[in-house]
């Protein structure tokens, strides 16, 4: 199926291997076509919802977002993919806000210079298309991630606000995917608390708290790994890595890659094409002792300190 | 509502403000946002959720308005998934965000200030090009908010050279007048 693909302002930079390697994924995937919306515009991010006031209808976020469905429609396209967990957020929120109120679809055609939709386009995030629509068992996968334990990471737009395609509290497609690719889903109390990312900028060590607290659990769990699907997870855990083993004070070790690169590792895409080489934290180590070991060779123990929990309150 | 103005005849009320204590009206402070919160224990909150909701019932919106929580508020909707009262906190926060910029309302602290650069910075940038430019939000806001953080953000910006994330010139939408002009009428509105 041909679906419209939103990439978001952070695909064309600091998650540019996300983008690459669902571009890469899904030319190898049955029935995933990615059409780019032309000349899509930022979807506003966490700040656009400062504007939202009861006199105002369509909202910003709304009308920011039925800007790029309406052109989605226009495309002849039924549906949106959304990488970044808050475009997916903010588009699929206007998507149901103008599926629900006829009177709120004219009103936002108004604001966008009579572009009329005969069809709101759907929102979805890729996960969930690979998941549910493209399925499982259509994956080719020709190198099982062997050795590799991977906590995955939902972080808090991707499964919330409800109702959405997974679970809120316990999500499982992620790991579900990760299965699939031969990996082992460590199962962990955080996958859905959420990294701080959108006050990062204002609220610095707070937001360390937070992230670190996230790669705390996911060590303890034993992951060697995290996978993500969203640009500020992914930047906030890989990026600030190092900060993070300061505030936790303990080593954490782990590449976070986007669950698509795990993908392409599995499919045995050109790796090239993956943008491994774009993750702070190196996951060359890592995958030369798990996926890229000859069969049979022993798995070696990666020494690490425990991680100390904290409470940080008190710090 | 009427109620809410007997009680508190001193406070001008507004739509805005009449919306959002109508939407906590339901409050029976069980606490479980607070519980749910995740910058509540990395101490990043005045005041937490639960208390919030117990301010803008008893009609202490000023404070309310001038505090760090509704700008730190990392709009993860934990909360707003797990109240058994039904409230979307999240969306409440937005709104309260909304208010304190319409208002004016003085900062509590360099926190809710740098909160209010922020956020308004981005959307300022976003009305401009219609899409982000990272590069000219972080020296916006540091020149703004945050000269000495400055300093703090080159290893991040070094690391990011490194491995080509940082994006140096703009991309902006090609219809940037039809951006501006969404804008432009969600502005007008609100007036």
């Amino acid at each position: 199926m041909k679906y419209a693909y939103y990439p978001g302002c952070s695909q064309g930079s600091t998650a540019e291997e996300y983008d690459r390697s669902l571009r890469a994924v899904a030319r190898r995937l049955d029935g995933l076509e990615l059409v780019e919306i032309e000349d899509w515009n930022c979807c506003g991010a966490t700040p656009a919802g400062a504007t939202l006031s009861p006199t105002l209808s369509p909202t910003l976020p709304d009308s920011l977002a039925a800007r790029n469905l309406a052109i989605a429609n226009g495309m002849g396209l039924d549906e949106v993919i959304a990488p970044c967990a808050a475009c997916y957020k903010n588009l699929r929120k206007a998507s149901h806000d103008l599926n629900e109120d006829p009177e709120l679809r004219q009103k936002a055609s108004a604001v966008l210079e009579g572009r009329e939709m005969d069809h709101v386009p759907e929102v979805r995030h890729p996960l969930d298309v690979i998941v549910n629509d493209v399925g499982l068992d259509k994956i080719p996968v020709t190198k099982p991630l062997r050795g590799l334990k991977i906590a995955s990471y939902y972080g808090c737009l991707l499964t919330r606000p409800t109702p959405n395609f997974d679970d809120p509290e316990h999500p499982r497609s992620m790991d579900r995917l990760m299965e699939t690719l031969g990996a082992e889903a460590v199962d962990w109390a955080y996958k859905t608390k959420c990294c701080g990312g959108g006050i990062y900028m204002f609220r610095e060590k707070v937001t360390f708290r937070m992230s670190a607290a996230v790669l705390v659990h996911a060590k303890a769990a034993g992951a060697n790994a995290v996978a993500v699907g969203c640009p500020f997870c992914q930047l906030m855990l890989d990026l600030y890595q190092d900060k993070l083993e300061e505030v936790a004070e303990t080593t954490f070790d782990l590449p976070i890659f986007f669950f698509t690169q795990l993908m392409g590792l599995a499919m045995e895409i050109d790796r090239a094409q993956l943008g491994l080489e774009k993750l702070v934290v190196r996951p060359f180590d890592l995958l030369a002792q798990t996926v890229d070991a000859p069969p049979g060779a022993e798995e070696k123990p990666r020494k690490r300190k425990a991680a100390k929990l904290k409470a940080w309150g008190e710090a | 509502m009427q109620d809410y103005q007997a009680i508190h005849p001193h406070h001008e009320t507004s739509p805005e403000l009449a919306k959002i204590v109508e939407l906590v009206s339901v409050c029976y402070q069980c606490g479980t946002c607070t519980a749910s919160c995740p910058v509540v224990p990395a101490g990043g909150m005045d005041y937490t959720p639960r208390i919030i909701m117990r301010m803008l019932q008893a009609g202490m919106e000023d404070q309310v308005l001038a505090s760090e929580t509704i700008w730190t508020c990392a709009t993860c909707y934990s909360c707003a998934v797990r109240c058994p009262r039904d409230i979307d906190i999240t969306d409440v926060m937005f709104r309260l965000r909304n208010l304190a910029l319409i208002r004016g309302y003085p900062a509590r602290s360099g926190v809710a200030r740098r909160g209010r650069i922020y956020n308004t910075d981005f959307m300022k940038i976003v009305r401009r090009l219609g899409r982000m430019y990272e590069l000219e939000l972080v020296l916006r806001y540091h020149l703004k908010a945050d000269l000495l953080g400055l300093i703090g953000m080159v290893p991040a910006g070094v690391k990011m050279l490194l491995r080509h994330k940082l994006r140096f010139l703009p991309e902006s939408v090609v219809d940037r007048a039809q951006v501006r002009g969404i804008f432009d009428r969600v502005e007008d509105k609100s007036q």
